[in-house]
């Protein structure tokens, strides 16, 4: 058992990193809403925990509160993510489909060249010896799994409570969920809110667990991937994130034999899942259980503000 | 709870680490690049060194008649998968020491594992600035900073004393090319010459219209760049093209034979500042072995990249020596454990004749490199391959 | 900012923004069609770039499985464009044949799309440098024939110069737009291409072949990307198989600022953003990459239809 985590913690805890960051994508998605901000929100956790955690200005607080630094550091992530995510999402969530998107793109965009070019963030180096919690890279499965057990139970609550009935009303029709009385406008800010303080947490976590933080966490690639894991995995309940995440996270590291061609039968797998798969694998598991749902996201249209 | 899980995460770590187990024969020894990924540009050319390095080193007869061998795990171009290729070489392929990684940025990320689990770390092209700071068990031979700038200035008012202007243009979004360019600025100063205007650009950036022009406008008589290949070499390019006639200075960052189809036969009469010289000292016979190899497969001369992970796998490979010398055993009879810490204090001590000159790495981990170079770029009559014709 | 630098500007934005355009307009035609983003577009830029390398000057390098390689023959470089521009369009078609028909074939999620697009983009990405590494390749100085490198005037005492290799770009771009719009305007294919596009349930009514028309879409949509590739790599090198992701993203940015599925909209949108970063000082030079995504952001907030696009209602 030592022995395998030895050779695999990093990749085991990484797999759960990963399903964390697909269920931050999940949450807007849940509500209908196609944000790809996850990334950004997640370089800024990274950021504030790294820049928390290394610079001289926090040496008190390091010095005083101890291990407890680390909590904090989540907590700080979480507020700045929310804050941001209102002020972004208010204006950004009127648009739908792939305007909203490509909103969100843009966003995470703007923020890796602000942190590329500001002298807080470290430039193009970055932030690093960023201060441990842990030794060994399992030891981060302490952080990254009660955090992965939350977030499910949290979004399999949210499934069934009232706000989970609106997010799904919203993501029917949102006409008619408008009609039925629902504050669409809310519940939208809400699931992004909720998406954004999540991967924010990630990024707080994933600072220390990678060592040390810079502009290259956080692309648009990685907003792709997201989307992935998600779509993958299943975007009608919380395990298809999980699913999703873990195994496409996975795949590049399960080819690394393959050696130079590794990642174009990575892609092929892309490919192929989304043909094959277009429930995505938690849908797919659900069409032999009873009581499933149908019908696919609209691609949207661009929208006025009514 | 945390710390019980703690707890024991570090049983479960510490028997792991309890198995004692001697190190496999032929050697392994790791080395983690980025083959694949944008960052491949690079990789790629650090991949050739270490392959050269480890065909040269074991018809040379290994580590006393052991044979090493090479263990690569790609990288990929992030952090993670430098983690990951550290993690299968250090516990899988029971390497006893790693070359890599290819960035300074996934260095930060991936040599604190390694430093950890006391395995020894060699950077082929980690110039920032910390790396040998992350632990007793990182090293370099990748020179920090451009102590060689100031040669290159110097060189180019030797042949044309009558120089006053100058301007200076960097890659703003590059550590290493933003600090070059500082000792660049110190060094014109220093001589008496005016700074005419400095102008800034992007390592992704393809069109250089806007500085050129500037350049131009300021009428200078020499321009330093410090930039990488693709940015450098069209910067080189468009200021020709354009009609600057001045000297040209290229940093560190363009000693790499991947500009001359870039800038192609407007390469001719640059100045590069050199960390790796191939014509740097013709009776260096390891450098010349270098050479020999690649020349015959790929028909020029190596790159820096290449000649420094081929200097990375030479220090390994003669630290183990001297290792099988201290301990008085072969390789292969010793704990893998024992093996790395004792391999970690052979890299440092002694110096090593490399292709880069003869250099040593302090107990910090910090290479000590004797000569820097200076080279004039002469290109071929058909203005697509090129030599760099040492001058100091 | 003086004449001479205003003029500079003008004439460096506008030649990039040339090439945003044609290369947005493969976005946008796909997007009008299908209403989906068609992520591999960047790596059919890249691609089109190493096919019309490969088939004009035919020499590989010392990575990848090609390492050491040379094509015996080699086309002239107008020709090699035209080539390499078509086998990138062919390729097009593929991704279209078994990326995206499975997809509708089976009515799944749109969003879909986007993840197989992006499948093939990590494809074809990593099949290039599997195949010829991830090295530099560059075009000789005389693919455009014997011309001097660059024309410079001066105004008002300020040197203004242009690259041969841009003015040629932007002819090269302008007549491929006078022909794409030739053939959207005033052809039959063309009208019947954007009755598809208006409604494809209506058109396929009208007796029009729905899929052949996405398929001829998806074969236009690669041959702009792939010309675009190719025209950018003569003029900066073809700087390894992820040249394109840049493009891609910022194509992204070009079409929703001239209006989604506008082509009108993708050429002017790719003239604005070229022109802007052209006018970037220096200094911020490291901002520029965030000026066409500044853009993406204002514009969907404030004219989400984009500049040239037609305000529509939602549908119910």
């Amino acid at each position: 058992m030592g022995h395998f985590l030895d050779n695999n913690g990093f990749l085991l805890v990484t797999l759960v990193q990963q399903a964390l960051l697909a269920m931050s994508l999940y949450f807007p998605l849940a509500a209908g809403q196609l944000s790809l901000a996850s990334p950004g929100f997640y370089a800024l956790g990274g950021y504030i925990a790294a820049i928390v955690g290394t610079l001289d200005y926090f040496a008190p607080w390091r010095a005083s509160l101890g291990w407890l630094v680390f909590p904090l550091e989540w907590l700080l992530a979480a507020a700045a993510s929310a804050l941001l995510a209102l002020l972004v999402g208010i204006p950004a969530l009127r648009l739908r489909g792939i305007y909203l998107a490509l909103a969100t793109i843009a966003f995470v965009e703007i923020l890796r060249v602000l942190s590329l070019n500001l002298e807080i963030t470290g430039g193009a180096i970055g932030i690093f010896g960023v201060p441990q919690l842990f030794e060994s890279r399992w030891g981060y499965i302490a952080v990254f799994g009660p955090l992965l057990v939350c977030t499910l139970v949290f979004g399999h609550r949210l499934e069934r409570s009232r706000v989970g009935r609106a997010f799904r009303a919203i993501r029917e029709d949102e006409l008619a969920a408008d009609a039925m009385g629902i504050n669409t406008t809310r519940y939208k800010v809400l699931a992004f809110v909720i998406g954004a303080v999540l991967a924010g947490v990630v990024g707080a976590m994933s600072a220390p667990f990678l060592n040390t933080w810079n502009a290259r966490q956080g692309t648009f690639d990685a907003s792709i991937a997201y989307l992935a894991y998600v779509l993958i995995g299943g975007s009608r309940s919380i395990w298809g994130p999980l699913f999703g995440g873990m195994l496409l996270a996975a795949l590049p590291e399960v080819l690394r034999p393959l050696k130079d061609s590794r990642l174009i039968i990575n892609g092929l797998v892309l490919v192929f899942a989304s043909i094959y798969l277009p429930q995505g694998i938690s849908g797919t598991l659900a069409r032999f259980s009873p009581g499933k749902r149908k019908g696919a996201l609209p691609a949207g249209e661009p929208q006025e503000d009514a | 709870m945390k710390r019980a899980a703690l707890l024991i995460v570090n049983c479960l770590l510490f028997a792991g680490a309890a198995h004692a187990e001697t190190v496999a024969t032929p050697i392994p020894i790791g080395i983690a690049l980025a083959q694949t990924s944008n960052v491949a540009l690079l990789g790629e050319e650090e991949v050739v060194g270490a392959k050269i390095a480890e065909k040269y080193f074991n018809a040379q007869g290994g580590v006393n008649g052991t044979q090493v061998k090479l263990v690569f795990q790609d990288t990929g171009g992030d952090e993670a998968g430098a983690i990951n290729a550290f993690s299968n070489l250090i516990n899988r392929d029971k390497v006893v020491g790693i070359v890599g990684p290819t960035l300074s940025q996934q260095a930060f990320s991936a040599d604190p594992v390694a430093n950890r689990l006391k395995v020894p770390v060699i950077g082929p092209s980690n110039t920032a600035k910390g790396i040998p700071q992350i632990g007793e068990y990182v090293g370099r031979v990748s020179a920090p900073v451009a102590i060689v700038a100031p040669y290159a200035v110097k060189e180019a008012l030797a042949e044309n004393p009558r120089i006053k202007t100058v301007a200076v243009l960097y890659a703003q979004n590059d550590a290493f090319n933003t600090s070059e360019s500082k000792t660049f600025q110190e060094t014109v100063v220093q001589r008496g010459l005016k700074i005419a205007t400095v102008q800034k650009f992007m390592t992704t950036d393809t069109d250089f219209t806007t500085q050129v022009t500037a350049v131009l406008a300021a009428n200078v008589d020499l321009a330093i760049i410090s930039g990488l290949s693709a940015d450098g070499g069209n910067l080189v390019k468009q200021l020709r093209q354009l009609g600057y006639k001045g000297a040209i200075i290229g940093g560190n960052g363009l000693n790499t034979a991947n500009i001359f189809p870039v800038c192609g036969k407007y390469c001719e009469g640059i100045l590069i500042a050199q960390a790796y010289s191939p014509g740097g000292d013709p009776k260096n016979a390891i450098n010349n072995a270098l050479i020999k190899e690649y020349r015959a497969t790929y028909k020029k001369d190596p790159p820096q990249f290449t000649a420094q992970t081929f200097a990375a796998v030479q220090v390994m490979v003669e630290a183990l020596k001297k290792v099988e010398a201290v301990t008085k055993s072969k390789i292969g009879k010793l704990d893998l454990g024992k093996a790395r810490e004792e391999l970690n204090k052979a890299i440092r001590t002694g110096s090593y004749l490399t292709p880069l000159g003869k250099i040593n790495l302090n107990q910090g981990g910090e290479i000590h490199q004797e000569t820097f170079y200076v080279a004039r770029i002469k290109m071929d009559a058909n203005g697509k391959t090129g030599k760099y014709i040492y001058v100091k | 900012m003086g004449t001479a630098q205003l003029i500079q500007n003008l004439l460096n934005g506008i030649s990039i923004g040339s090439v945003y355009a044609i290369f947005a307009l493969g976005y946008t035609l796909v997007f009008s069609i299908l209403g989906i983003i068609n992520f591999a577009h960047g790596a059919i830029f890249t691609l089109g770039a190493y096919l019309t390398y490969a088939l004009a000057v035919g020499q590989f390098g010392i990575n990848g499985l090609l390492s050491g390689m040379s094509l015996e023959r080699q086309l002239p470089f107008a020709l090699a464009l035209l080539v390499g521009s078509v086998l990138a369009g062919a390729i097009g078609v593929l991704v279209e044949r078994f990326a995206f028909r499975p997809l509708r074939n089976r009515g799944a999620d749109p969003l879909l799309a986007l993840v197989s697009s992006l499948g093939v983009a990590l494809v074809i990405v990593n099949a290039i440098q599997y195949l010829v590494g991830a090295e530099i390749y560059t075009f000789p100085a005389g693919v455009y024939g014997e011309l001097p490198p660059a024309l410079m005037f001066q105004v008002s005492g300020h040197p203004v110069v242009i690259r041969t290799v841009q003015a040629i770009i932007f002819a090269v771009c302008l007549l491929i737009l006078a022909v794409v719009g030739y053939l959207v305007r005033f052809t039959k294919f063309g009208k019947a291409l954007r009755a598809v596009a208006e409604n494809p349930a209506t058109a396929s009514l009208l007796g029009i072949s729905v899929d052949r028309f996405i398929l001829v879409t998806f074969f236009m949509s690669g041959f702009l990307g792939g010309t675009a590739g190719a025209l950018v790599g003569t003029s900066f090198g073809v700087a390894g198989p992820y040249f394109g992701v840049t493009y891609g993203l910022k194509g992204l940015a070009v079409i929703v600022l001239g209006g989604l599925g506008s082509i009108p909209g993708a050429v002017l949108g790719g003239v604005v953003i070229g022109l802007s970063e052209a006018f970037v000082p220096a200094d911020y030079g490291a901002y520029k990459e965030a000026v066409a995504f500044a853009f993406l952001f204002i514009v969907l907030l404030f004219r989400p239809q984009g500049i040239l696009g037609r305000k529509q209602l939602q549908k119910v």
